[in-house]
């Protein structure tokens, strides 16, 4: 399988100020295959989130090289990274964070929005998204706002929104974190069908049962990988 | 189109301090359009007022820099001369009628009033020139001026000040000069007319010229002031360039006389009142700008509480550019809808002040530069005090922003 995304020996220092230096990632190379389903663990403070922001374009590297579907990451400009950040990436937060003023359909518009993609269209296709993702009754559901839906609900019309431009790959950080049981099962169903049906996931979290439907778990510990298995 | 409707949506989030921030411009607009109202309509009624003297009198006077000092400067210095008036009468085409005027103050004395007056020596065609109306009694005529008469015309208010509610026509009353007393017979009143121009019958003496000049007014062969009237209002402005004309040919001197016209009092006025104008309005855009200010802190504080969404969208694949022109949209939007609501307002105002005030003789005419203008700037205001919380909303890091809680 080609490599869609591919890290080559990452380091992420965060200045504080005052010669106060954080080392996040201290050196990560890996690469991920296209249609591949990746959990990335490791304890709280470990580097995850920090590791999964810079593969989503969101921030920059403080040394190393990241190559998403052929192209080097450094060399786009703010402007090139948020056009690519749109069409390439699905991001999928623990916290949802929907618009808290948009509907729900209007969510899952937005990235589609930002991409120029015709009113008419975008309303197909985001009900198209909505469906997919289980909501219940969509046509009644998607003109609820987002303080109308309980968190499970929420975090699917999210996972609608990452999937608006159909990108290569969705980022997820803990999207269970916020959830109770019977709910976050159905969000890992989800990302399960999403990946049968090809997608490339990525999630990061802390939970080994969250973890345990991917095919390969890297862990992390204090800003380096320790462990890199593939399962089946 | 999408832009619009969130900014709408995330403004209707907080009605109250949308409606606050609104305020400052709506009140500002306001001012703005009132101000500007009121000076038009002060204008309007002070040319109403001028017009109605009719456009081609025109008045000569000594040179005098300036006030109502230059009055006594006019009654000792007889720079304008008796011949000024034929030669402008011979050789003023566009010039109708030409008269000279004798003035100078006097205590008149009737029974126990003894009070100040003007008296002016004037030949009878001044009051067709100056269209004065009788109100009682007859006008001079050139019977009066052939007999050096002893006879008046009076002004309305003054005939008031020394007659009370008494009839003057038939009265005498007693002018003293130098230990004489010279007795006047009123035979006519004028109705209150107001000044025309630099000329206030209201408060004079009127008598024939001869009469002022053998007796009251000795000035050799110079006059205090000289009225002209051109043949039409059309020609008024020739008639002055003309008259200017023939006076420094002799005088050589622009400061020794003016030459008076409507037209030029319109354009002082004019003039005085734009400045007025500006003034206020320039006092009333102080608060537009306060306004702007306003809404500034506002946008600050949304800019801020909406980090996280900011960053949301920044993941979600909103350009810098975007999130911009966003924050932008809701500041001018605010100003536009608090412009467009000080312009209704404004109409609702000005109607009220013209009730209010219609005692006063106050005119309100709201004029259109006056809302494009007032409109143009909140607009501009949105813009300009909008601009920097945008770009700070713009500069966001997007890590930072979606960490922010
Ligand atoms: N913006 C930042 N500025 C400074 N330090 C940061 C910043 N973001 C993360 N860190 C630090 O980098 C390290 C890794 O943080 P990160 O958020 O990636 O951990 P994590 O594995 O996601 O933890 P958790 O499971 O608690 O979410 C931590 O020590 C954290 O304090
Ligand atoms: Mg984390």
């Amino acid at each position: 399988m080609a490599a869609l995304l591919e890290l080559k020996n990452v380091k992420k220092i965060y200045d504080m100020g005052r010669d106060i230096h954080v080392e996040a990632l201290r050196g990560v190379s890996f690469s991920i295959e296209e249609g591949s389903y990746t959990a990335i663990m490791g304890h709280s403070g470990s580097g995850k989130s920090t590791l999964l922001q810079i593969m989503g374009c969101l921030d920059r590297v403080t040394s190393g090289e990241i190559v998403i579907k052929g192209t080097a990451v450094k060399d786009m400009n703010d402007f090139q990274l948020a056009k690519f950040r749109n069409r390439t990436i699905g991001f999928v937060f623990q916290s949802f964070n929907l618009i808290g003023n948009l509907t729900a359909i209007e969510n899952v518009e937005l990235p589609m929005i930002y991409a120029g993609v015709p009113r008419a269209e975008r309303r197909k296709r985001a009900m198209e998204l909505l469906k997919l993702v289980g909501l219940e009754e969509p046509e009644e559901r998607a003109y609820h706002r987002p303080n109308q839906l309980s968190g499970g609900q929420q975090q699917r019309v999210a996972i609608a929104r990452a999937l608006a431009n159909d990108p290569a790959v969705i980022l997820a950080d803990e999207p269970t974190g916020n959830l109770a049981t019977n709910q976050w099962r159905r969000i890992l169903d989800i990302f399960k069908r999403l990946n049968e049906s090809g997608k490339t996931i990525i999630i990061v979290t802390h939970d080994p049962l969250v973890g345990q439907e991917a095919t390969r778990i890297i862990t992390l510990e204090d800003g380096e990988i320790i462990k890199d298995e593939r399962i089946k | 189109m999408e832009i619009l409707l969130e900014a709408f949506r995330s403004l209707g989030k907080d009605k109250l301090r949308t409606f606050l921030s609104m305020l400052g411009i709506v009140i500002g607009v306001i001012a703005v359009i009132v101000a500007i109202a009121i000076g038009a309509g002060t204008t309007a009624n002070v040319t109403a007022r001028i017009s109605s003297l009719g456009s081609n009198v025109i008045i000569i006077t000594p040179g005098f820099t300036g006030g109502f000092g230059g009055r006594a400067a006019m009654a000792l210095t007889s720079v304008l001369q008796e011949t000024d008036v034929q030669n402008i009468q011979q050789m003023a085409p566009d010039v109708a009628d030409v008269t000279p005027i004798l003035q100078k103050n006097f205590n008149v004395i009737y029974q126990a009033t003894n009070t100040v007056v003007t008296v002016v020596g004037a030949y009878p065609d001044t009051f067709s020139i100056l269209d004065l109306p009788l109100q009682s009694g007859r006008l001079l005529n050139q019977n009066d001026e052939n007999a050096d008469a002893n006879v008046a015309v009076i002004g309305n208010v003054i005939a008031t000040t020394l007659f009370g509610n008494e009839d003057p026509v038939g009265q005498t009353v007693y002018v003293s000069t130098g230990g004489f007393q010279v007795p006047i017979t009123i035979v006519g009143e004028l109705k209150q007319t107001g000044s025309k121009l630099t000329f206030n019958p209201d408060n004079m003496l009127i008598i024939p010229y001869t009469t002022a000049a053998a007796k009251l007014i000795q000035l050799n062969g110079g006059v205090s002031q000289i009225i002209a009237s051109a043949k039409s209002a059309q020609t008024a402005l020739n008639a002055v360039d003309e008259i200017n004309n023939i006076l420094y040919m002799r005088l050589q001197n622009t400061n020794q006389y003016r030459v008076i016209s409507q037209n030029q009092i319109l354009s002082t006025v004019s003039q005085t009142t734009d400045v007025l104008t500006l003034l206020l309005a320039s006092i009333a855009a102080i608060s537009m700008v306060v306004g702007g200010i306003g809404i500034m802190n506002i946008m600050l504080v949304s800019v801020t509480e909406r980090t996280k969404e900011i960053g949301v969208k920044m993941a979600m694949g909103a350009t810098r550019r975007r999130i911009m022109v966003e924050f932008l949209v809701e500041s001018m939007f605010i100003t536009i809808v608090a412009g467009a609501i000080g312009v209704g307002l404004s109409f609702l105002i000005a109607a009220l002040v013209t009730y209010l005030a219609s005692g006063l003789g106050l005119t309100v005419i709201i004029t259109w530069p006056s809302i494009v203008l007032s409109f143009g700037v909140s607009v501009a205001i949105g813009l300009f005090f909008g601009l920097y919380p945008a770009y700070l909303a713009s500069k966001k890091s997007p890590v930072e922003a979606l960490r922010y809680e």
